[in-house]
């Protein structure tokens, strides 16, 4: 296929120059712009967020956690007497994206500071841009195990442990039973992804450990939608505890299988999903919660300081009530909250600073008081809740239980 | 003993209701060699539909689809009309694909701006309802849709061979320029199969929505399940797309309750790729024009 | 090569190889290798989808494999730097030996059940990323390598890579055009049944092209896994990434040069501006979708042809009246 039109093609190479030379020259005049003097200006703070696609929904719990603690800062007179500005883009759920996002924002907005991605997919390659450039890195959502096993000290995970070891609570409260009431028997099923089958795997090493004989243990893969053939895998095998390494969707089909199938665990744990005040009555039906374990950081009936002004600010911010609030709305607000303590610590507010500083003693945040090891790794623990009359109460550790755990759980109401 | 019993009940509920999402997919390809990639969005459009209808007016679920069938044509028919329709015939094939993809995602991007990507469940009280029998668990809502789609089968089967429409069509398939001789308005058969075959994921979407909990996003999962059962039931017949969903219900059922759930799928798609090979038509496709 | 088309190509090529010495902005040079990244994909689709008409919706599944490849090989910091870039003709070699029986298998269906089939592919290499657990990570994922590049020119030899496989993937491509592999291809798209009767090997020149096709897309797999430095299932076997190299060949238009190059260009900058300033608002699926058909209602057959066509015409008519 030979073309023939010489005089247009000349004309398309011409073209094609023009827009290199374009790119070019935008780039140039970009860079000669941002020599401004940065002392006056505002702080500027850049977050990629997955605003559509499969991950929106904690996208946008995050983008409010965000955009709350930045006007209440900015109220209060902003940080160091700079007003704080926050720039969020989308990463559509994207890989690409994300590594585009985190890019542009340093070496093209070049913002002052970043802070983490919501979903924890993309945590690992935005946080890799981030060290590149010397930026610290606050996130609120990337905490399994390969995250802390990148060995970046530029990172801090703002919940109050690693998220694989949600269940651990969970361990510690069944072997804390006296041996005759304990479960003999446990089965584990899992999803297929970086925190949900590590989180159930800790459990099932403390049960067996402990005496509690595995009788099932399997993984799902992500699209699964129909759990029942699975659950009645489960159910042959009538253990007395189930764990269900869950993330959301999935917790809900495991909930709705079980009822379909009539089987009812004397303890059931489901680490994510049925976490989300939201959510989980919305899909399974509020009667159904009754009893179920999961575990959480913050809640709306959580006790943690400042919770009652931060549900109080939500609410004049965004309506609704609070039982309606996101934990990771929570989590993004508590990761601002990080850079104003570091900055009333040490009066600066730099990249550095905020590495060096972070590094040492103990930060209260709307999740608890954290504090990390060397690669960001939270070294906290996380409560046991349970579904008890219609909403999430703390039950374990005793300490700060709000109620007494409900052993066996209650029937299915269908 | 007991749980390849049960696997199999639960297999063969799911795999009437994939049967009754196929049926529509196998008709449109049957008619006019349209890989519809859409099928699986409007499956969901159709949830939503009735999850909406359901919250407003508290109707049974199950009637609802009387109302949602008709929309569920209206806007198959249009996506033929003007989507398809206008697509050159010499790479209508290729393009239609593509076309079908992009309603898909225009599908999915219209509910996530009307529902958010919050998971829903439809909840009338007995979604998670069922009988005991022998000992083995039958659900209720499956067990309707397992009628239901046998019904859906009927009825299509009964349009397709007895009414002048079916006639139509069936000339159509043969040879659509002769039919076109002999007085047949090609375009209008189309158009109307196409809206036919969509129209069943009225009841496919109620169902769905019934049984698990669902978000704009979830038509990816449904699609990939689709495709491969028009093709091992050997695109365009629709009795061998209802047995391949059968297949697939219990073959992914046994390998689930039974040993990994992480290669139910897998299985599935090696049994497709050897159908593939050695029967290159599918199951039951020997009759229909050109598939291979 | 007409004189024109040495100018184009020459000029295309020189100017993309002397940018990163003139431009310093890291986020110029990340947009473009990722324009680069999807130009080398869309032209080697363009191998099999558009001079054979083999639409292949599995490129991804090769794509996936050379990404796994490099990471597994150079798993956290075994020899990196620029070693994982000359291990990319092994991880092409090995796709294209993979490739063989599968093509031999696929290419016995025709257009819509092939698109079905390669999907299948697809899905069945991403549920072996998730479960081959010990070799990929699984779900864990697996991270790559962090090259020890000066991060004021970090992306200059993702760059500069992406470049030559896309100079790669066009030479390939130029070839089919001038050869007799390229004539067999075109008479097996129009109608395999005669090309097979009148005597060409049909089935070679298919597996031909079906092999260097994804070769290529095996190579530039390597190098976003490298780029991208961790990797997931869900992401290095994704089907959007072929939706990606689809649309940019039709758009471009098929079995052409500089087609897919031209859909690249203009959908990888303008959907990762977009989505960077404006992706906040839930509109963004609504309109991709939308560009989306109308390319495909307006423009069928990509905008080189249909331009071309155009000029042709008015050519035409200016010599009819010129008479």
């Amino acid at each position: 296929m030979k073309l023939n039109t010489s005089k247009f093609l000349e004309r398309r190479s011409t073209v094609a120059a023009a827009v290199a030379v374009t790119l070019v020259s935008t780039s140039l005049i970009s860079t000669l712009g941002n020599a401004a003097s940065a002392a006056t200006k505002p702080l500027s703070i850049g977050v990629s967020l997955s605003l559509t696609g499969d991950f929106a929904d904690s996208g946008t719990a995050a983008q409010k956690g965000y955009k709350l603690w930045v006007s209440d800062v900015n109220k209060k007179g902003g940080i160091l007497g700079r007003q704080v500005s926050i720039k969020i883009v989308n990463d559509a759920s994207s890989p690409d994206q994300v590594v585009t996002n985190y890019t542009n924002l340093i070496t093209q907005s070049k913002v002052d500071i970043v802070m983490g991605p919501f979903s924890s997919l993309l945590t690992i390659p935005a946080s890799r841009v981030a060290k590149r450039y010397g930026y610290s890195f606050i996130e609120p959502a990337g905490g399994g195990p390969k995250v802390f096993a990148e060995k970046n000290p530029n990172l801090f995970f703002v919940q109050p442990a690693a998220t694989t070891k949600g269940g651990d609570v969970f361990a510690d409260y069944i072997l804390s039973l006296p041996a005759s009431s304990r479960p003999k028997t446990a089965a584990y099923v899992k999803l297929d992804d970086p925190f949900a089958a590590p989180l159930a795997d800790n459990i099932k090493a403390r049960f067996e450990a402990a005496g509690i004989k595995t009788v099932y243990d399997q993984t799902y893969p992500s699209e699964t939608a129909d759990m029942t053939p699975v659950i009645s895998g489960v159910a042959a095998k009538a253990p007395d505890v189930l764990v269900g390494g869950t993330q959301t969707a999935d917790a809900f089909a495991q909930v709705k299988a079980m009822i379909q199938l009539k089987f009812n665990p004397k303890w059931l744990f489901l680490s994510n999903g049925a976490s989300s005040p939201l959510e989980f009555p919305k899909a399974i039906g509020l009667k159904n919660t009754e009893g179920v374990f999961t575990s959480s950081d913050w809640y709306p009936k959580s006790t943690a300081p400042g919770t009652a002004a931060f549900i109080k600010a939500y609410i004049a911010m965004y309506g609704g009530t609070a039982a309606l609030i996101d934990s990771t709305s929570a989590e993004a607000y508590s990761a601002g909250t990080l850079l104003e303590l570091v900055a009333k610590k040490t009066g600066k507010i730099d990249n550095a600073t905020i590495i060096k500083t972070l590094h040492t003693g103990s930060w209260p945040t709307l999740v608890g008081n954290l504090s990390w090891n060397a690669y960001g790794e939270p070294q906290g623990a996380y409560l046991l809740t349970q579904w008890i009359g219609g909403s999430l109460k703390t039950v374990f550790p005793t300490a700060s239980a709000q109620h007494a755990p409900v052993a066996p759980k209650p029937a299915w109401v269908g | 003993m007991h749980s390849v019993v049960q696997a199999l009940i639960l297999g063969s509920l799911t795999g009437g209701v994939y049967a009754l999402m196929a049926s529509g997919q196998t008709l449109i390809f049957g008619i006019m060699k349209v890989i519809n990639l859409a099928q699986g969005a409007f499956v969901i459009v159709a949830s939503y539909l009735t999850f909406s209808l359901f919250q407003m007016t508290g109707l049974d679920p199950f009637l609802l689809i009387v109302i949602t069938t008709p929309i569920m044509f209206i806007l198959g028919a249009a996506t033929q009309w003007f989507l398809l329709r206008p697509l050159r015939p010499d790479d209508a094939a290729e393009l239609s694909l593509l076309v079908t993809f992009a309603v898909a995602l225009g599908l999915e991007g219209a509910l996530s701006i009307v529902y958010k990507t919050t998971l829903r469940s439809i909840m009338p009280g007995y979604e998670n309802h069922s009988w005991t029998v022998w000992g083995y668990q039958v659900n209720e809502v499956r067990f309707y849709a397992f009628l239901l789609s046998i019904a859906m089968l009927g009825i299509l089967y009964l349009l397709l061979q007895k009414t002048k429409f079916g006639r139509s069509v069936r000339a159509t398939v043969q040879n659509p320029m002769s039919a076109q001789l002999l007085g047949v308005n090609s375009k209008a058969v189309s158009a109307f199969g196409f809206g036919l075959g969509v129209s069943t994921t009225a009841a496919a979407g109620a169902v769905f929505g019934l049984i698990t909990p669902f978000n704009p996003g979830s038509h990816y999962d449904l699609i990939s399940r689709l495709l491969t059962i028009v093709v091992l039931g050997g695109m365009g017949a629709i009795g061998g797309s209802v047995i391949a969903a059968l297949i697939m219900g219990v073959g992914a059922a046994l390998v689930s309750a039974l040993s990994a759930p992480i290669w139910a799928d897998f299985t599935f798609f090696i049994v497709l790729l050897l159908v593939l090979l050695l029967r290159p038509r599918g199951l039951f496709g020997a009759k229909v024009r050109g598939a291979l | 090569m007409s004189k024109a088309g040495i100018i184009r190509a020459t000029s295309f090529f020189g100017i993309l190889a002397l940018l990163p010495l003139g431009v310093k902005p890291q986020w110029v040079i990340n947009l473009l290798i990722f324009t680069l990244m999807y130009a080398a994909l869309a032209s080697s689709w363009n191998l099999i989808g558009g001079y054979a008409g083999y639409p292949s919706l599995g490129h991804a599944a090769f794509f996936g494999f050379g990404a796994y490849f490099i990471g597994i090989i150079f798993e956290n910091n075994v020899g990196n730097g620029y070693n994982p870039f000359f291990i990319l003709p092994l991880v092409g070699i090995c796709a294209a030996i993979i490739s063989i029986p599968i093509g031999f298998i696929a290419m016995k269906t025709r257009k819509d059940v092939f698109a079905i089939v390669t999907i299948t592919l697809l899905f069945m290499v991403q549920t072996l990323a998730y479960n081959l657990r010990d070799l990929t990570g699984g779900a864990q994922g697996k991270g790559v390598a962090v090259p020890p590049f000066d991060p004021a020119t970090f992306g200059r030899p993702y760059y500069y890579v992406m470049l030559i496989l896309l100079l790669t993937a066009m030479s390939i491509s130029f070839y089919f055009r001038r050869s007799k592999i390229g004539l067999s291809l075109a008479a097996v798209r129009a109608d395999e049944d005669k090309a097979h009767g009148v005597g060409i090997q049909v089935t070679a020149v298919k597996i031909i092209a079906f092999a260097l096709s994804v070769a290529i897309a095996a190579m530039v797999g390597g190098v976003w896994g490298y780029y991208e430095g961790f990797i997931y299932p869900q992401f290095a076997v994704d089907p959007l990434i072929t939706i990606g190299m689809v649309l940019m060949t039709f758009l471009g238009g098929r079995a052409t040069l500089w087609g897919p190059v031209l859909g690249a260009f203009i959908l990888v900058p303008a959907q990762q501006y977009f989505s960077y300033e404006f992706g906040a608002t839930q509109f963004y699926l609504l309109a991709y979708a939308a560009i989306f058909l109308i390319i495909m209602l307006v423009l069928p057959r990509g905008i080189l042809p249909t331009l071309t066509d155009r000029i042709r015409l008015r050519a035409k008519i200016a010599a009819e009246a010129n008479k």
